[in-house]
């Protein structure tokens, strides 16, 4: 859906019921216009698809078949949106949309789906299954249905600047002390963690979780870009790279999220805007952002993976793989690679940092979601789902026979630290920056 | 008695290429503009999605399921054969079956193949709940269709009941699920379309 920037803070949606369901029933029909309506009669519910998806492949009930997910949005859009729908809805299945549809819709597309689009990429007529999940949630999210876990989130990113509600203050105070802490560990007593700097070439957005909980990465990218000689800045207020209305399916807040950041980035008179690595981040803001905004964007916007490659292909930063002992595998986010359609440049530079890469299997745009995508981590409430759903996943890593688990996402992260512990895969979770970082000579 | 049959077929051939086109545009809706920065290319990511990526080396749900995917393509072929013998009566309705033993046999084949779909349907424990009776319909309609057409070529039926059967199939394609005749190869396009932008198909190497 097309958000004019003007319209942006008219359009939440309301909690009275009929109104509600009103929104709803405009929000089936308004996100299909070009996308997913091809999409909604092409499913000709032959079944195949089950095994694509990890949830169905980990608990293979008719209800975790995409086609049954999808078939949970797709009935109403028949209602409303096809003639026979209309006149004789008992012959293709259509329903009603009313309040008492959101618990099935929302069971099926957040509770069964994280919308990682892999079964509509190997569907046996074509069907892009994920679009209609997102279709799903546009609706949900218009009725203002989304579960309550989720919600929270994206309004903390709409009212703070960031989905954990972080303070500038605390967010100063950690950039210090990382800075103080990079200072020491390199001997480099002009190292540091860059905020709110204007002029600088690059305005660069991180994972709040990594300014929370694990900082290794953002130090370690503060580390890469000292070490290029990158020209870089944080913002204390705008800084997260996640926008939860990606997830949520609330487009009007997503574009409110998109646009506080490229404002930011206007404002700090930035030449490009880097993402940290985060799947559904990178999405969202080098692809659904623009559109969002219903304009193109007047600088670049590129993953940190772009940047690095950039780096060693330059030979603005050297490196040694040595420094990387251990067997190293990639997952790959499928936010960044399948729907991003960013694969090779996280493989390059595995390949030139660590001595023993090796690929899971099956990779880039066929590989298998973590589980945790969609938004799972933050509905608690499908956690022993999410985590079951995982085991996929947990087979594929154990397969690589690696000691090491290289993953672009932070959001995968979280989730693959929770299955290193269920299944005892006994591996390393960690970003490519920091296995980058760690290979760096510094002279 | 066989030109009232042929403008029959040429009327219900109309009415479904018309609603298609119809429905087709009311989809698109006018299109959107992509305003996120081009990574890859369109064209390239739509050939792609129409050629390697529908071999069954790169789609898993035909290379899991080989035999059930193998009886759809059957079922498919035979639609394409039978649509054939409907154009050839409608240009010359004298003209005589084609290939009687092997087209005869191939459409009983493939209406067979059509029916075990059919009764699959009502037996899996994974479609049942997902089918309308729409789904059944579709799937008895071109079986029955199918099957009248092998007996067509196999002299057993005359052209007129074949003409007439297909004309009841054509003016059910854009009211049911058999409109994913159109369908399916546009989400298709879309798709490749898509991911051709963002450059993430042509995918190479992804097994
Ligand atoms: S999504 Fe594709 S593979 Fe799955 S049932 Fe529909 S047509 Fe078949
Ligand atoms: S989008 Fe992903 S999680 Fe959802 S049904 Fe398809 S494969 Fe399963």
């Amino acid at each position: 859906m097309v958000i004019k920037k003007e319209t942006i803070d008219l359009l939440r949606p309301e909690d009275d019921p009929q109104e509600a369901t009103a929104a709803a029933r405009a929000a089936l029909r308004e996100p299909l216009r070009d996308l997913a309506a091809y999409h909604m009669d092409a499913c000709v519910k032959c079944g195949l698809c089950g095994e694509t998806c990890h949830v169905y492949l980990t608990d293979p009930v008719p209800e975790n078949l995409p086609a049954a997910k999808a078939a949970k949005v797709v009935r109403h859009f028949r209602r409303y949106h096809s003639a026979v729908g209309r006149l004789a809805p008992w012959l293709v299945g259509a329903k009603e949309l009313t309040q008492s549809a959101f618990d099935e819709i929302v069971e099926a597309v957040y509770g069964r789906c994280t919308g990682c689009g892999r079964c509509g990429l190997n569907c046996s007529v074509g069907a892009d299954v994920g679009a209609i999940i997102r279709t799903g949630r546009n609706v949900v999210a218009a009725a203002a249905e989304v579960p309550p876990n989720l919600q929270a989130v994206v309004d903390n990113q709409i009212n703070t600047g960031n989905q954990m509600a972080i303070t500038v203050e605390e967010l100063k105070a950690t950039a210090a002390w990382l800075s103080e802490d990079l200072q020491l560990e390199t001997g480099d007593e002009d190292v540091r963690i860059h905020v709110d700097e204007p002029g600088k070439r690059v305005f660069y957005l991180v994972n709040p979780r990594e300014v929370k909980f694990f900082p290794l990465s953002l130090s370690a990218a503060a580390g890469v870009f000292r070490a290029a000689g990158e020209n870089w800045t944080m913002s204390s207020k705008f800084y997260d790279v996640t926008n939860y209305g990606l997830y949520s399916g609330d487009d009007p807040a997503a574009a409110r999220i998109t646009k506080q950041v490229m404002d930011e980035a206007a404002r700090l008179e930035a030449e490009e805007v880097v993402l940290s690595e985060c799947g559904h981040g990178f999405r969202s803001f080098r692809w659904e952002g623009p559109n969002w905004l219903g304009e193109e964007y007047p600088i670049r916007v590129r993953s940190i993976l772009e940047v690095m490659l950039e780096y060693i292909e330059e030979g603005r930063i050297e490196i040694d793989p040595g420094k990387n002992v251990e067997r190293v595998t990639l997952h790959d986010p499928c936010n960044l690679v399948r729907w991003g359609g960013v694969s090779e440049p996280q493989r390059k530079i595995l390949a030139a940092v660590a001595s023993d890469f090796v690929e899971m299997t099956p990779n880039r745009e066929q590989n298998f979601c973590c589980g945790g995508g969609g938004g799972m981590l933050s509905m608690s409430e499908y956690g022993d789902r999410r985590v079951q759903s995982g085991a996929v996943k947990a087979d594929q890593i154990r397969a690589t026979g690696a000691k090491i688990i290289a993953t672009p996402c932070h959001n995968c992260a979280d989730q693959l630290l929770e299955l290193n512990k269920k299944y005892s895969l006994g591996v390393e979770i960690q970003a490519v920056c920091e296995l980058v970082f760690n290979a760096l000579v510094i002279r | 008695m066989l030109t009232a049959e042929r403008i029959i077929v040429a009327s219900s051939l109309v009415w479904a290429a018309a609603l298609l086109t119809w429905q087709l545009l009311a989809a698109w809706g006018g299109g959107r503009k992509d305003y996120s920065a081009r990574a890859g290319s369109s064209a390239r990511g739509v050939l792609y999605n129409f050629t390697a990526a529908m071999s069954p080396a790169r789609k898993e749900a035909a290379r899991r399921h080989p035999f059930k995917f193998a009886v759809g393509m059957v079922m498919h072929l035979g639609v394409v054969v039978a649509v054939l013998k409907v154009v050839v009566l409608l240009i010359k309705p004298t003209a005589p079956p084609i290939a009687p033993i092997p087209l005869g046999g191939f459409l009983a084949f493939a209406a067979a193949a059509t029916s075990f779909l059919f009764v699959r349907r009502f037996f899996s424990k994974n479609l049942r709940p997902i089918s309308d009776f729409d789904d059944y319909f579709a799937a008895f309609a071109v079986a029955v269709y199918l099957g009248i057409g092998s007996l067509h070529e196999l002299n057993v039926i005359n052209a007129g009941t074949f003409l007439l059967v297909g004309a009841v199939v054509a003016f059910y394609i854009p009211l049911g699920k058999l409109r994913h005749v159109l369908f399916c190869p546009v989400a298709r396009f879309d798709l490749g379309r898509r991911l051709g932008y963002r450059g993430t198909f042509p995918a190479g190497r992804a097994e």
